[in-house]
């Protein structure tokens, strides 16, 4: 008997109801205007983000950000499932590195986990944000996983705990973006208020979008890191 | 600004390069290299974002997931045993008849050679588990049909080496199964041995004194070396019968086995 999946259908039932809230709600855009240059910049200043680029994809146009995510998620699912199912041979013989890598690994890791880290908050401040942090991040453990292995960095990420983390995160963002609909809110519309612009709590609800991107893509590429060294090759 | 044209210019090279490539891992470093082209590009366009974006996914994620999905399929794993002349380690590099042999498909194919050097007898059990490509160092083509014969590439004969005296004489010889190594170490310590060995092999452990030993040709039998191949890796037999073959008929064998065994 397979054990039901409260986290995915979860996911899929708010995932569903979302995307026709949106779908059926009036988007606020009208007519030719709407795509002018000047709403859009009018439109970023007005989010108080000083990276005119976050402001757009994750405050005028989050919807095809909100799309962009899930695309992500799909790609992330395809791995792996097809990788899964390729079946795991058996003993996969770890390459040994030289101390070079150990050294360089231990040196390294936490400086990428910061700068991953710091790309992701300082989204809508500086260029960068919750898709390149995490894939920053992402490739980062894959050091790790040279020196240690997959299965034990896995472990110590909390290896099944770790997809929850996934679907949590992706649902996070959904969520975030409905809310305004459920406050009778024009949706898409931004909940926080804009702040200084400059300052690390400005931007509206930017910087909780890029911390939960951040973490669904990290914990992604690390899923497609781990199945392409699992089922195709050895580390 | 004027480093842009340069970058511009250099990405369609960049690209050209890595289309070309026949090694694999030549191809994925020059997609990375188009990679931090492109983000430089994009940069200098004043697109940060996308230039971050470019730099973490083209030049790091993907480039990564490249190496790790060739390390297997850009490889032509070799299990060989060591046999001087054919296949033999030589001050940190390989040389032999049968490597020049099996670079030649290597770098036909793109693949990267690997060589691992193991005991004769091991060698088909290596290959039936499916954990090497090709099996080569010797090895007298017959009839084991549970694996793929390649055609044979250089004749060869066997020799019986079997220690003097009464109690050898009664002792059937048993074909050479270890190291060709260990074989010359027991020569030279004058061990008792009663063994059938190959033309090559023999060439190698009669470099010793063979005084306490008596030597004869196997006369009736016309053998020959050749590669052997899991039954999984028809794809890469096809390949390797065919250069056999254009080896022959150019010549390039009988060249090759003049400079290796002269």
């Amino acid at each position: 008997m397979r054990r039901p999946r409260l986290p995915l259908i979860l996911t899929a039932v708010v995932l569903a109801v979302a995307f026709c809230a949106i779908l059926i709600a009036d988007f606020g855009f009208t007519g030719p205007a709407s795509t002018s240059v000047e709403r859009f910049v009018g439109a970023a200043e007005r989010a108080g983000a000083v990276n005119m680029v976050s402001a757009i994809y994750l405050n005028v146009r989050l919807f095809d950000t909100l799309l962009e995510v899930l695309v992500f998620a799909v790609a992330v699912l395809g791995v792996r499932f097809y990788l899964t199912a390729r079946g795991r041979p058996e003993a996969v013989e770890k390459i040994p590195e030289s101390r070079v890598v150990g050294v360089a690994a231990d040196v390294l890791l936490p400086l990428i986990l910061l700068v991953s880290v710091y790309v992701t908050i300082h989204g809508h401040l500086s260029p960068g944000g919750g898709f390149s942090g995490g894939v920053i991040a992402g490739s980062g453990l894959l050091l790790a996983a040279m020196v240690a292995g997959t299965d034990a960095v896995d472990r110590r990420l909390g290896g099944r705990f770790l997809g929850r983390v996934e679907w949590a995160a992706l649902l996070g963002v959904f969520v975030l973006a409905s809310v305004p609909v459920a406050l009778g809110r024009t949706p898409l519309s931004d909940l926080l208020p804009a702040g200084t612009p400059g300052a690390i709590g400005s931007g509206g609800s930017i910087l909780l979008y890029n911390m939960l991107i951040g973490l669904k893509v990290f914990i992604g590429s690390w899923v497609i890191v781990k199945h392409f060294v699992d089922h195709r090759g050895e580390i | 600004m004027s480093a842009l044209p340069v970058i511009l210019g250099l990405l369609p090279i960049a690209a050209a390069f890595a289309l070309t490539r026949r090694r694999r891992l030549d191809a994925i470093i020059g997609m990375a290299v188009f990679s931090l082209l492109l983000a430089s590009a994009f940069f200098l366009l004043h697109a940060p974002d996308v230039a971050i974006t470019e730099a973490a996914v083209g030049a790091a994620l993907v480039t990564f997931i490249y190496v790790l999905a060739i390390r297997k399929t850009g490889r032509l794993t070799v299990v060989a045993s060591e046999v001087p002349g054919l296949i033999e380690r030589a001050g940190g590099q390989i040389t032999g008849f049968e490597y020049e042999i099996l670079e030649r498909l290597a770098g036909r194919l793109g693949l990267d050679l690997v060589v691992q050097f193991v005991a004769r007898e091991e060698i088909e059990d290596i290959l039936l588990r499916g954990d090497a490509d090709l099996g080569a160092g010797g090895i007298l083509s017959d009839s084991d049909h549970r694996l793929l014969w390649a055609p044979p590439h250089l004749p060869t004969a066997r020799f019986v080496i079997a220690s003097r005296g009464p109690a050898a004489a009664v002792t059937e010889p048993v074909p050479f199964r270890g190291y060709v190594a260990d074989t010359i170490d027991a020569v030279r310590r004058r061990s008792t041995l009663c063994m059938t060995v190959d033309l090559a092999r023999f060439l190698a452990i009669s470099r010793q004194n063979l005084d306490a030993y008596d030597v004869r040709r196997i006369e009736e039998d016309a053998e020959t070396y050749a590669f052997v191949l899991g039954r999984s890796r028809g794809d890469l037999h096809r390949q390797l019968s065919a250069l056999i073959v254009s080896l022959r008929a150019s010549g390039d064998l009988d060249e090759m086995a003049r400079r290796h065994f002269p």
